[in-house]
Order: structure tokens, then C-alpha cells, then sequence
């Protein structure tokens, strides 16, 4: 049977990605750091506007409840797919940390 | 997420309905006014709605409908003679004593109102199943 090496994996240098990602977003687009980093940042978006939103709800400057109901649940997906990746990614950290060499 | 684009189609969709309900309940509202905001006799109102066009254009061209959601194109007036009644006390009464009344059928109003609302909830279903079948797809692998 012919076993695939893991291939798809990046290489350990991919850390150094990482803190990159955290200075600045002058990263390639193409790692998988900046991608989580973009996406925390639009997670991070979704829930501050719909707050924004609900402020503005309370204050009656909205007169359209759905938009912002809309708006609260979209950013409740987006979070939960945040945790799922997250859950996921910690289950593979641990997976490698159990591994015995 | 590939979901939001459903969420936005669901919310033009409750944006026409609301918009309907409005008109109907100006309408209704309006049943016993002789004079609108201009001085004239009040029209009754109707909204038409259309497709909207959109960056959708890509997934849906193949069926032939290019659309992202509903839109309210025009609020017109339904161009209807009015209801004449004989008043002739009524400031607005004409010189044989004929007040104009806007010809509003109640009935057709609870009808338009009725089916606004129906379409709203369509609108909310549809929204909430998008909403269930992401929830549903972010469990992918659980357990």
C-alpha cells in the first residue's frame, strides 16, 4: 500500500508567519496565520456593528427591527464558526501534543 | 459566509412586505380623509415591487434570473374615481353637497395587509432555515 508522506502540511517556519501576522498585515495573503487573523478581525466587526446597531435600536434612530436582528444573528454564526475552528485547531494542537515519538 | 447572501435575499424580501404593510395601513388610515398632504383628495396607494439586480448575477444567470432579492420600485396611486356621499354640512362638501372620499375598500386592505404578513413570515422561514442549515454544517465533525 502506498502511504502519501504529509505533504500539505508548512514547514515549522510557518511560526515566524505567524508573529508577522501579528505586527501587521503586510503578510502574503496565502497563510494561514493572516487568514485567521483577517477572519478574527471580521468576526470582530460583525459583533461591534450589530452592538452598534442595537444602541441605535434603543435610541430609535432604526426603524427596521429585522435588519437588526439580522445583524445580531449573523454575528452569532460568525462567532460560533469562530469557536468551531478554534475547537478544531486545538484538537489538532493536542492530537500532535499526544503523539509519542 | 456563503449563508449571508440568503440572509440578505430573506431581508429585501421582509424590507417589501413591511413596506406593503406601511402603505395598507396608510391606506386604511386615510379611508375617511377628504384632503391628502396636498390639498387634494387623498389617492389610495399601491406598491410595486420587482426583482432586484445583483452581483449574484454569476450562480443565477443559468436559470435565467439574475437576482438578488425583492425591491420596491414604485409606491403609485391607484387611480380611482372616488366615493361620492351626499353631506352638504361638510366644509368640503362640492356645490351639490357631494363630499369626495377616497375610494378605499376595507376589505381589500385586510387582504393586502393579510398577505404581507403571510409573505413576511415566508421571508422569516426561509431565513431561519439558511440560519439551521449553517448551524447544521458547523457541527460537521462534532462528536
Amino acid at each position: 500500500m502506498n502511504v502519501d508522506p504529509v505533504g500539505f502540511l508548512p514547514p515549522l517556519t510557518e511560526v515566524a508567519g505567524l508573529q508577522a501576522a501579528d505586527a501587521g498585515n503586510n503578510v502574503g495573503t496565502s497563510d494561514f496565520a493572516s487568514w485567521l487573523a483577517k477572519e478574527i478581525g471580521s468576526v470582530n466587526d460583525k459583533i461591534t456593528g450589530s452592538d452598534q446597531l442595537l444602541q441605535k435600536l434603543a435610541t430609535g434612530q432604526v426603524d427596521n427591527l429585522h435588519q437588526v436582528m439580522i445583524a445580531l444573528d449573523e454575528a452569532k454564526m460568525s462567532f460560533q464558526m469562530l469557536v468551531q475552528v478554534r475547537n478544531k485547531l486545538l484538537e489538532a494542537y493536542q492530537d500532535v501534543i499526544r503523539m509519542s515519538v | 459566509m456563503d449563508y449571508f447572501s440568503a440572509f440578505a435575499i430573506s431581508a429585501s424580501g421582509m424590507s417589501v412586505e413591511k413596506m406593503r404593510l406601511d402603505v395598507t395601513a396608510l391606506n386604511l388610515a386615510n379611508v375617511h380623509s377628504t384632503r391628502g398632504a396636498s390639498g387634494q383628495l387623498y389617492q389610495p396607494l399601491t406598491v410595486i415591487s420587482t426583482a432586484k439586480p445583483g452581483a449574484f448575477a454569476a450562480a443565477m444567470t443559468q436559470a435565467g434570473n439574475a437576482s438578488l432579492g425583492a425591491q420596491v420600485t414604485e409606491v403609485r396611486a391607484t387611480l380611482t374615481p372616488p366615493r361620492l356621499t351626499y353631506e352638504p354640512s361638510h366644509p368640503d362638501a362640492d356645490a351639490k353637497g357631494f363630499v369626495a372620499y377616497p375610494a378605499i375598500n376595507p376589505v381589500n386592505e385586510m387582504i393586502t395587509m393579510m398577505t404581507a404578513t403571510r409573505a413576511y413570515e415566508a421571508n422569516v422561514a426561509a431565513l431561519n432555515a439558511a440560519r439551521v442549515m449553517a448551524m447544521k454544517a458547523l457541527d460537521i465533525g462534532g462528536n
